[in-house]
């Protein structure tokens, strides 16, 4: 076996050439990481909504809050059956909500839709990763607005003590909230009451959230709801709803794959080059191996390794660099917006997260192995005699 | 030897070289060409479902919110407008499970004909469509999902009215973009009255521009006729209608116009380092042909000339296939539905250009610095490292 030592002294040893392929390299890593970045946060963002112990009712039938109604006789159905949670101060922690869904001016002049949840002051305590930031809660009764984070600065009036415009009136925006980057950040939250007259809406309500007390609990509770005759509604687990939601066209992932085989057969062929480039630079010296009686699979592994250590060094410039990149699109960009299924703006912070990174290391490997395959061969197959007669 | 002769016999010179740093060249301006094909197909998907005579209006709050019932008439005596027709969201359901599973409009029957020429449905259809008044008109793509045929009879239940209908297909829309399905408005209307409601609003009102040059002042003609009323409106083309359903994707093209800005840097490098490889070891020829008397120029345009033949070579197969595999797409998208956004990107003349003129730039960027540093180097010097 030749020491690690030997295929590191490679790729110090010509460091224009190696200079090349871990570029190339690179280039491939940041690019796949974006796409990859992109797709999983969109995915994060939407999936990662709700608590697995909340329920989402709605009329049966409806796949989102925006294409449901519900009467208040339905709520009350709802909002005192066994086995909800109760808060501290003993009340129950049912939220129901009205989702409407306004234009939206943005900076730019642009209209979009945009999420707004009527609720009660109930709705933080079924909630519980949506925590207002900065300002206060809003007081039902002066259209009064919370905003979520994305919203800021997209929209003109979107910051604390400014009016947005939106429905029938002008609304004074007193709070910020988050929740742990899901998709809550992209909505306005607003009193029911007034949300339901500005609408002019006869059923204040689209739908219930409710947390239950235990799994057991929630699992009693769907059941009565769903098979309650007199309302028709139904109830699944807040986790699921989002899940649901997420499930984005197939196509954007169909393009992230393309990209990566394309991208990154190409950068093996550069990076074959090169390792040919260093095969035939040193053929003198694979002779002198071979004559001090270094047998070929040794030979082989050497120059694998030398390929596999250039592309891991791709990889991490790749990494650094798109990391970095991801930042600038950060704040360059803002959010990016995609639209969901209920036809709102979801606003997407694009990050790279490590399983991103690690399927990008995969294919930088994949580049330096099968890069390497070639050179690695023909020179473990150099003649030893022939070899030391070229120098 | 002519010049293109010794280019070629250098080019062929170390084949396996060539071949992958062609190779390289060709699968990267393969996937810049697919890369640019993304914003003019989805694009090309948006001209493709909508006509650029026609106009969304819609309240200034929002697609949810009203528009008083008159103002379809009003809109219709405007200057420029051929016709107008108002629609209201029924939402009804086909199915038990009570899911909305095509978009279907309550709709005033009289207007559709003028409003959506270009929809074909058949003149029988629109009559009927007219005369009966539980008639309604169905995309063909519902059509097929339920196995309808011209003359069924289905029972619509609506999820925002309380109103189950009982409807008879009258005609079909022959095209398979529009799911959508149309009953009568007046149909709904006596229904909600029998219950003590009526219905009074519109949803959406779609315009028929007489004249495409028109479109811009008869949407601020619209705009300023319901200025100030109790609902002002927004209104949009077609085009810029449907686009927002496809949610914005201005980030998602920024971020693909940096991919391929990315993938085209790498092709660079690539044959970048192929060129230097090939200048260095054949520093000794090169100063051979300069001390037999061939000029710098020369010796730099031949090797220019090298690669920017290969990656020319190289990107215009890569552009080639692109077409080719587009193309597959398209014909393998026209079969399957799960596809079907797929087929919209195509390779066209633009991008061809654009892909070729990439390879071009490629072989250019790549050669000159090396080719640059063989042609300048003394002679002298180059033959005592050399030999």
């Amino acid at each position: 076996m030749l020491p690690i030592s030997y295929s590191m002294g490679n790729v110090v040893a010509r460091p224009g050439r190696s200079f090349v392929m871990i570029v190339v390299v690179a280039l491939v890593v940041v690019a796949c990481s974006l796409f990859l970045g992109l797709l999983s946060s969109l995915h994060r963002t939407v999936a990662m909504t709700g608590d697995p112990m909340n329920l989402v009712v709605l009329r049966k039938g409806s796949d989102n809050d925006g294409s449901s109604q519900i009467t208040r006789l339905a709520y009350d159905s709802v909002r005192y059956l066994e086995g909800i949670a109760t808060g501290p101060g003993g009340q129950r922690r049912v939220s129901p909500e009205l989702v409407v869904q306004p234009f939206f001016w943005t900076k730019e002049g642009g209209r979009e839709n945009v999420l707004v949840r009527g609720v009660e002051p109930a709705a933080l305590d079924v909630h519980g990763d949506v925590k207002i930031v900065e300002g206060r809660m809003f007081r039902p009764r002066l259209n009064e607005i919370l905003i979520g984070k994305a919203l800021r600065g997209r929209y003109r009036g979107a910051e604390i003590g400014q009016r947005i415009e939106f429905g029938r009136n002008q609304w004074r925006v007193v709070g910020v909230f988050e929740s742990d980057g899901s998709s809550f950040e992209s909505e306005v939250w607003v009193d029911a009451q007034d949300l339901a007259n500005d609408a002019r809406r006869i059923n204040p309500f689209s739908g219930v959230r409710l947390r239950a007390a235990s799994e057991g609990d929630l699992q009693g509770l769907k059941a009565r709801i769903d098979a309650d005759p007199r309302f028709a509604l139904e109830a699944s687990r807040e986790t699921d709803y989002y899940a649901k939601q997420a499930e984005t066209a197939g196509s954007l992932e169909f393009l992230v794959v393309a990209i990566a085989i394309l991208a990154g057969t190409g950068a093996g062929f550069g990076a074959a080059n090169t390792m040919y480039a260093s095969v035939q630079a040193r053929t003198a010296e694979i002779g002198t191996l071979r004559a001090l009686g270094f047998p070929r699979s040794a030979i082989l592994l050497s120059f694998e390794l030398e390929s596999l250590l250039l592309s891991a060094g791709g990889f991490a410039l790749g990494a650094l660099l798109a990391l970095g990149l991801a930042e600038v699109l950060r704040r360059v960009l803002g959010g990016v917006s995609f639209g969901a299924r209920t036809f709102t703006t979801n606003l997407v912070t694009l990050s790279i997260a490590p399983r991103d990174l690690a399927l990008s290391f995969a294919l930088s490997l994949a580049i330096g192995l099968f890069g390497g395959l070639g050179p690695a061969w023909r020179a473990a197959r150099l003649r030893p005699i022939e070899a030391l007669r070229k120098a | 030897m002519s010049y293109l002769g010794l280019v070629l016999a250098n080019l062929r010179r170390n084949r396996l070289r060539s071949l992958l740093t062609g190779g390289a060249i060709a699968l990267a301006v393969l996937l810049v060409c697919i890369l640019l094909t993304m914003p003019a197909g989805l694009d090309a998907l948006l001209s493709r479902l909508s006509n650029n005579t026609r106009i969304s209006v819609v309240n200034k709050a929002g697609l949810v919110y009203s528009m008083p019932y008159a103002f379809a008439r009003k809109i219709r005596a405007l200057p420029g407008v051929e016709d107008a027709v108002g629609q209201v969201w029924f939402g009804g359901a086909f199915e038990d499970d009570g899911k909305v599973t095509f978009p279907n409009f309550a709709v005033e029957v009289d207007h559709i004909e003028t409003v959506y020429p270009d929809y074909g449905i058949s003149p029988q259809g629109l009559a009927d469509f007219r005369r009966y008044r539980d008639g309604m008109i169905v995309g063909r793509e519902t059509m097929k999902k339920y196995g309808w045929k011209l003359g069924d009879r289905v029972t619509l239940r609506s999820t925002v009215w309380p109103a189950n209908l009982d409807l008879r297909i009258v005609a079909e829309i022959p095209n398979d973009r529009s799911p959508i399905a149309w009953i009568n408005r007046e149909y709904l209307d006596q229904a909600l009255k029998a219950k003590g409601r009526s219905l009074g609003i519109l949803g959406i009102v779609w315009v028929k521009v007489t004249d495409p040059k028109e479109v811009n002042s008869v949407m601020l003609r619209i705009q300023e006729l319901t200025r100030n009323s109790e609902a002002e409106t927004s209104t949009q083309t077609e085009k810029s209608f449907f686009s927002a359903f496809f949610g914005s994707l201005e980030g998602f093209v920024t971020i693909l116009m940096v991919v391929t800005v990315l993938v085209s840097l790498c092709i660079v490098f690539i044959a970048g380092n192929t060129a230097s490889m090939a200048v260095r070891e054949r520093a000794g020829e090169i100063a051979v042909l300069k001390a037999i008397g061939f000029r710098r120029g020369s010796i730099f345009s031949m090797l220019i000339a090298e690669t920017v033949m290969l990656s020319f070579t190289a990107g215009a197969a890569g552009v080639g296939l692109a077409r080719l595999l587009t193309e597959l797409l398209r014909n393998a998208a026209a079969g399957s539905p799960q596809l079907g956004p797929l087929g919209g990107f195509i390779v066209n003349q633009a991008v061809v250009v654009q892909g070729l003129l990439l390879s071009l730039a490629i072989g250019v960027v790549a050669g000159v610095v090396p080719a640059f540093g063989a042609a300048r180097k003394p002679v002298a010097q180059t033959l005592r490292e050399v030999f």
